[in-house]
Formats: C-alpha cells, sequence, structure tokens
C-alpha cells in the first residue's frame, strides 16, 4: 500500500512555476512565498533570515568563500561552510562583489556568533525555498 | 549577558522558521516553535552548566 502511495505521488509533474519560484526563494529570502501571495509566511521567514544574516554581519561574522589557495582537505574546511552561505542567495553574491564580510574579525567577542548566524541564515533560507517550492507544486496546503 | 542574549535572539528566529514550516495546523505550529525555543533555551543552560563543572585549565 505504501509502495502504491509513492509510486503514484512519484507520477506527479512539477510545474515550471515551482522551480522558478524556488529560485526566486533562494535567490532573495522571502521572495517565493510572496510570490505564492503568502505574506505571512513571507515575512516570518524571509524575515528571520534576512534579521539574522544582517545581525551575522553585524556582530563582525565571517562569510566563507573558497578561494583556491587552500591545500588538500583545507579546502573542505570553506567549502562545507561556504555552501551553507550560500544558501542566502544573492545576500551572499553582493556581499561577495562588495568585498562585505569576507575579512576575518577574530578579534571581536562576537565573532563566533556572527559566524553562526551567518551559517544559520543561509541553511535556513534553503528550508524557506523548499517551503516555498513545496507551495509552488501543490505538494503543502 | 549578552551572551545569553544573542542566544535567546537566535533561538527565536529559528523557531520561527522551524516553526512556520512545519505541518499542522495553526496552533500546533505555533506550539511547536515554542517547544523548539524552549528547548534551544533549556539545553543551553543545561550544557553551559556541564560545562561549568568541567576543568579545563
Amino acid at each position: 500500500m505504501v509502495a502504491n502511495r509513492v509510486e503514484k505521488t512519484g507520477d506527479i509533474e512539477t510545474p515550471r512555476r515551482a522551480w522558478l519560484i524556488g529560485l526566486a526563494a533562494w535567490a532573495v529570502p522571502g521572495l517565493g512565498h510572496v510570490l505564492e501571495r503568502r505574506w505571512l509566511r513571507a515575512a516570518l521567514m524571509g524575515g528571520a533570515v534576512w534579521i539574522m544574516f544582517l545581525t551575522g554581519l553585524g556582530l563582525g561574522g565571517h562569510l566563507f568563500a573558497v578561494t583556491g589557495k587552500e591545500q588538500g582537505f583545507g579546502v573542505m574546511l570553506q567549502l562545507l561552510p561556504m555552501i551553507g552561505n550560500i544558501g542566502t542567495g544573492l545576500l551572499y553574491i553582493i556581499c561577495w562583489m562588495a568585498n562585505i564580510g569576507f575579512v576575518e574579525k577574530a578579534q571581536l567577542v562576537t565573532y563566533e556568533y556572527g559566524n553562526t548566524f551567518l551559517l544559520v541564515a543561509g541553511l535556513l533560507n534553503y528550508l524557506a525555498m523548499l517551503d516555498a517550492f513545496d507551495i509552488a507544486a501543490g505538494r503543502k496546503p | 549577558m549578552k551572551h545569553l542574549l544573542w542566544m535567546a535572539v537566535f533561538a527565536a528566529l529559528v523557531a520561527v522558521v522551524f516553526g512556520v514550516s512545519a505541518k499542522g495546523g495553526d496552533r500546533q505550529r505555533l506550539v511547536y516553535g515554542l517547544k523548539v525555543f524552549g528547548e534551544f533555551i533549556a539545553i543551553a543552560f543545561l550544557l553551559g552548566w556541564i560545562l561549568y563543572f568541567i576543568p579545563f585549565r
């Protein structure tokens, strides 16, 4: 019976619009839900991600990037957190272009807090992106 | 005190996203969000006290 159900749900084709909304939700936190006209969700989820990202920068957090100078497995120490940071979409890209948040400020007491806020902002936006995608695909009410 | 404040802000923001993205009715999601927030705070206090008694130096 469970196999039947899995097989049936597998047949449902994901509309192209859902992919675009997923992309918008990744690019600008909250935009995916705005396009779905889920105003409260957009305000709560997008707002939380924006606040977390800006607080992280304010606390002196550090955005990670693979520069090509890393040796051996050292690249993993940059790559994994970078994947988390990239979750904030254009916020990360704009900061990268403007070189904001890429300078380490380890002397600050709140530096580690800032790092954690920035990382989790990206991870939460991945969650918000999947939520917007599921709503657009009709998998979530 | 600032450490506690930032930890509480962090817990609140994560709880909001977890609560909103959870399944169920509005009330269930609100309770879930509050539970996540409470668990963050409770575990942080618990770990804090455990680490307090471990002599690192």
